[in-house]
């Protein structure tokens, strides 16, 4: 294993110590998640300030190679969460564009019945700049007090 | 080999272009690919010349390099968007596919079967006609101009009914929203009879059925009982004579209809088991007598009864592989006598590398799930993909996006399920994939990912998917770098698409 991810196995569950100068949280956090259907999962902080993963059995005890193929799993999909991280960061435009464009085209164009149910009331629509406001009515002149 | 790291000093970055390479394995070539999917076959020399910038103006290498779009120099945008467009485009459209579970009944027993059929007593499992007046509904409602319903089961000849009340809603429906509508329908044709086939002639139904390869294979992965039974049918013939005697009477109605032989005819499917890895000639063989044009190698999956039988069913997928060598080995030679045979992926990737991209759902980036297609269970629950209602009949619903009773259409598209395997899907995004020579032309299946390692994202380098679709890609660019002339003939011909407009339905305007 490597060194920055520690695993013991002993009492029945697979620990690991993961240095998060190395993984990132969150790339931590989506590896754990993946594994909550098949055990428990237990998230701590050491005096070192590493985490420690411990993946332990929901029903009875887990034999030496479920605990080791849990552990190989976790590495292997920690290690695609810190890189998944990664790209996304780097490639975020590109990836927004293409499912902005594969769900608008999906859904087709608004309909008339869209439109008329679309609440042009929230937020976003207010326009407290006076963007849209025209020149004459933005920069009258105000009425003396 | 080209090792890209003892180049790395002499890269000249004002000269190349973005790409991504590949030794291509059992050859000395390296393939190079770009981003928006223009490729180039390069000699150790060459590639060393490209990557080093030192390639002289005015030779042959250059000008193939140039019009590939491989060089900053004479880099056209244009081409590039164009490129990209074409592989693109199908993400503007919507769901084209719609697959219409009318039962979950089948009366055939597979040893793989992945649709989790139900037994003949299940009328439970049934559509009822509103449901699949309100899935049709839906369906007429995704902006894509072109709209394909599948009829799927368990076994749709089982629910008759449903399907002739589907068809003749559709049309009706139709003749408002003026689609471009197609029916296809996947059978395994035991239930079939001449009042069932006037009905699918005269309605332009397309069909399509399994076969498993020889007699013998066949009818030992799907049983059909013989003698009457729980289901009150009873037959001399197994499930391959039943099959085989229906494709052949449906090739000859085509005919008789005076439709083109060499392009209408029965579509077949096999899916490989491990006892059919041995028999690559002869599942070859099968499908040229049935006079079949296409075979589709397609791996077993894990969903359904195949996760059951895994151990019986499964291999290593080198095995598929070389597998899959032998048969188009075997179906070159036979395309050089003059027999007309293709290998599907073979089509798909080939079309690809070419530049005509056919939009297959699984190998496109994003994947079709939710986007390019849709699957509407008997009970009327939406799933992004027919592996996702799988998924659910397995007990895992993670994939269900609503009910044709209570979800609108722009519902279904949008729920959250939907976006979130079209970022997982997208290539540009994962692992591995981000930086495969394969890049643009791949594809991977969240539903896939998700029952494999519990996650849409999958992990590409672990994944069987991978596996295969790799494979197939070295070896299409090992038979294309040989440049045999005979081959390349026979490979652009694989990519000729004829469509078959016979199938469209007659538009009527309301």
């Amino acid at each position: 294993m490597h060194h920055s991810v520690t695993t013991n196995l002993s009492n029945g569950s697979a620990a690991f110590t993961v240095d998060p100068s190395l993984y990132p949280l969150d790339a931590l956090y989506g590896a754990a998640y993946v594994f909550i259907d098949r055990c428990f999962v237990f998230l701590e902080k050491n005096a070192q300030g590493h985490v420690v993963v411990s993946l332990a059995p929901k029903k009875g005890p887990a034999d030496q190679p479920t605990l080791e193929k849990w552990a190989g799993e976790f590495s292997n999909e920690l290690l695609s969460c810190a890189w998944r991280h990664q790209i996304a960061a780097n490639n975020k435009q590109a990836l927004e564009q293409v499912t902005s464009l594969a769900l608008a085209g999906a859904m087709g164009p608004p309909s008339l019945d869209d439109l008329s149910n679309f609440d042009f009331s929230s937020q976003p629509l207010e326009d407290p700049l006076g963007i849209a406001m025209s020149w004459e009515e933005k920069y009258k002149k105000k009425p003396k007090p | 080999m080209t090792d890209l790291i003892s180049l790395a000093p002499k890269l000249d970055t004002s000269s190349q272009a973005f790409f991504r390479f590949r030794n291509i394995p059992n050859t000395t070539k390296t393939l190079i690919t770009n981003y928006e999917g223009f490729y180039a076959l390069l000699s150790k020399e060459e590639f060393e010349r490209f990557a080093t910038g030192t390639i002289e103006p005015n030779t042959p290498l250059h000008q193939r390099l140039s019009e590939n779009n491989f060089l900053r120099a004479t880099y056209d945008s244009k081409r590039a968007a164009d490129r990209l467009w074409s592989r693109r485009q199908m993400l503007a459209q919507g769901p084209n596919l719609h697959m219409l579970v009318v039962t979950l009944r089948c009366n055939e027993s597979c040893v793989y079967c992945h649709a989790s059929r139900a037994t003949m007593d299940r009328v439970d499992t049934d559509m009822s006609k509103e449901t699949a007046e309100k899935a049709i509904d839906l369906i007429l409602q995704s902006p894509n101009p072109n709209l394909t319903i599948e009829f799927q089961g368990g076994e749709p000849l089982v629910a008759f009914d449903v399907v002739k009340h589907a068809i003749q809603y559709a049309n009706e429906k139709n003749k408002k929203a003026g689609k471009q509508l197609e029916f296809t329908m996947v059978t395994n044709m035991s239930l079939m009879d001449e009042e069932k086939l006037k009905f699918l002639l005269e309605n332009r139904v397309q069909l399509c059925t399994s076969i498993d390869g020889p007699e013998h294979l066949h009818d030992l992965q799907r049983k059909l009982p013989r003698a009457p039974g729980g289901d009150g049918v009873g037959r001399k013939d197994g499930a391959h004579a039943t099959a085989v005697k229906w494709i052949k009477r449906i090739n000859e109605e085509w005919q008789k209809m005076g439709l083109d032989p060499t392009l209408y005819r029965v579509e077949a499917l096999l899916t490989t088991t491990r006892d059919a890895l041995p028999l690559w000639k002869e599942i070859v063989d099968t499908y040229v007598d049935l006079g079949c044009r296409a075979l589709f190698l397609r791996p077993v999956d894990p969903f359904g009864w195949a996760e059951k039988t895994e151990r019986k069913v499964e291999y290593p997928r080198e095995e598929y592989l070389q597998f899959y060598k032998n048969v188009v080995d075997y179906m070159i030679e036979l395309n050089a006598k003059g027999v007309q045979v293709l290998e599907r992926y073979a089509a798909i990737f080939l079309s690809k590398f070419f530049g005509r991209d056919p939009n297959f759902l699984d190998l496109r980036s994003p994947a079709g799930a939710g986007i390019g297609a849709l699957a509407y269970n008997y009970d009327g629950r939406v799933f992004s993909s027919d592996e996702g209602r799988m998924l659910h009949e397995m007990g895992d619903s993670s994939f269900e996006i609503g009910h044709v009773a209570t979800s609108t259409y722009k519902e279904l598209v949008g729920h959250p399920t939907v976006r979130s395997e079209v970022l997982a899907s997208n290539l540009d995004g994962q692992p591995d994939c981000v930086n495969c020579t394969y890049n643009p032309y791949c594809g991977t299946q969240t539903a896939h990912n998700h029952k494999k390692f519990g996650t849409v994202f999958g992990r590409t380098r672990e994944s069987t998917l991978c596996s295969v679709h790799k494979g197939i890609q070295d070896y299409l660019f090992e038979r294309l770098a040989a440049e045999d002339p005979k081959v390349l003939d026979i490979f652009q011909k694989w990519t000729t698409n004829r469509p078959r407009t016979h199938f469209l339905q007659p538009t009527t305007p309301a």
